[in-house]
């Protein structure tokens, strides 16, 4: 009876589940938000700081032991953070790549599939680091947690700039000016 | 009219194969059968399937325990199709996007052989106590089948959302009605296989029968029903989004000088 109810509660959940994720997808795909405008910027100084080994290697050597675990857990919060920040707007740059795929330009299609590829490793990067950042949390003896992903961040950053200037070139030229 | 054998059980076991072998036959005539492979191969079985039991269930020189067996039989050979079409799900969602194609594999062989082992650890738990023990390894079989579907298609479900992937229409029809139509089987078959409600046997069947039947019709709209291509939209950014984008720039361009 027990196995049988909980049987139940795993269809129903999985049921409910998988018809909020398909209604979701279908008002993603039918709506025309401004992407560009939910994007979070990130302050890429502060994020080097906190991802950075040799921070943390020197926090180690001068700090006692209890201190800096105590630090490095309020950093790892911290660069956690920041981690879900650069995911989510991985995830954002994936839909406006997306909606560019289609276009008649064989450049902005090329640019926008790069975009789409670099921001989906991206995406996928982060699940991972917030995963070590978890472990990380928990043992914090551990070693540095998110060093890869700056530089994917850095990369997504000039992918994303070049599909915009392939777009909208006026724009463009007013990054450019100043 | 929610008696076995009755007018309604006789439709909702017969409507739904045969809309799925007039699914497939269209489905071959359009050449979309080499695109959907997976599901073109299961709608064959499950009419074929139907065709094979349907006589048999009605033949009074079958007896109960053979008709029972073949059944068994055909459910071993559904759960491998089954598969496939997931597999093909899978593939049709992830290999458009080439830095996640790894990923879905990846994840449909370790989140497939999870399931499998729970799937297993469930069914042994469930009671065997038939004379006939083929009607309870059927209510397992079909129990543990459908918790490995309805989680692998769960987790197709919540990756695309993850990483915001794009479906394409019909490989999202198909998902969503074989998602649904694992649910509630998985839901039935649970009680069924644990001996819960077993005086209500009869409408277990028939709901699970009646969302099969509305299923197909949901993949025919979603198979058939063609949709407008997709246009580009440039969103194009207002000053102050640029104004954004040029300090992150600027701050990056100067960080790389240091």
């Amino acid at each position: 009876m027990t196995l049988a109810i909980l049987l139940i509660v795993a269809a129903a959940l999985s049921l409910v589940g998988i018809v909020t994720a398909a209604i979701a997808h279908a008002l993603q795909v039918s709506s025309e938000d401004n992407l560009a405008g939910q994007i979070r910027p990130l302050d890429i100084e502060a994020f080097r700081n906190l991802a950075d080994p040799s921070e943390e290697a020197y926090l180690r050597r001068f700090l006692p032991a209890a201190e800096f675990r105590k630090v490095r857990r309020a950093r790892l919060h911290a660069l956690a953070a920041y981690v879900q920040v650069a995911g989510k707007n991985a995830a954002l740059l994936v839909r406006m790549g997306q909606r560019a795929l289609a276009s008649s330009d064989e450049a902005t299609a090329e640019a926008a599939r790069q975009l789409v590829n670099l921001a989906l490793l991206m995406r996928r990067n982060a699940a991972i680091v917030l995963l070590r950042i978890l472990i990380a949390r928990a043992w914090p003896a551990t070693g540095s947690a998110a060093v890869p992903i700056l530089d994917g961040y850095n990369r997504l950053s000039g992918a994303a700039m070049l599909l915009g200037r392939l777009q909208n070139p006026a724009a463009t030229l007013r990054i450019l000016l100043m | 009219m929610f008696q076995p054998h009755s007018f309604l059980w006789h439709y909702l076991w017969v409507a739904p194969n045969l809309l799925l072998a007039v699914l497939a036959i269209i489905l071959w005539k359009r050449g979309l059968h080499k695109k959907l492979r997976g599901f073109f191969l299961y709608a064959w079985f499950q009419a074929v399937q139907c065709a094979v039991l349907f006589p048999m269930d009605h033949m009074p020189s079958i007896s109960g325990s053979t008709y029972a067996f073949v059944y068994l039989i055909s459910e071993l050979l559904e759960s491998v199709i089954v598969f496939v079409l997931v597999a093909d799900l899978f593939a049709g969602l992830f290999d458009a996007y080439p830095a996640l194609a790894h990923v879905g594999k990846v994840m449909l062989r370790w989140a497939g052989g999870l399931l499998f082992i729970v799937a297993v650890v469930v069914g042994a738990f469930a009671p065997l106590e038939n004379e006939v023990w083929v009607l309870g390894a059927i209510k397992i079989l079909q129990q543990g089948m459908y918790i490995v579907v309805s989680g692998l298609v769960l987790l197709l479900f919540a990756s695309a959302a993850y990483f915001g992937l794009v479906w394409e229409h019909r490989i999202f029809g198909i998902a969503l009605g074989l998602g649904i139509s694992a649910c509630v089987h998985l839901a039935t078959w649970g009680l069924e296989a644990n001996e819960v409600l077993t005086e209500r046997a009869t409408l277990l069947y028939m709901a699970n029968m009646a969302t099969t039947h509305v299923v197909v019709l949901m993949w025919f709209y979603y198979l058939l029903v063609p949709r407008p291509a997709l246009t580009e939209t440039r969103g194009t950014p207002t000053d102050d989004q640029l104004a954004v984008w040029n300090r992150e720039l600027e701050r990056l361009l100067n960080l790389r000088q240091r």
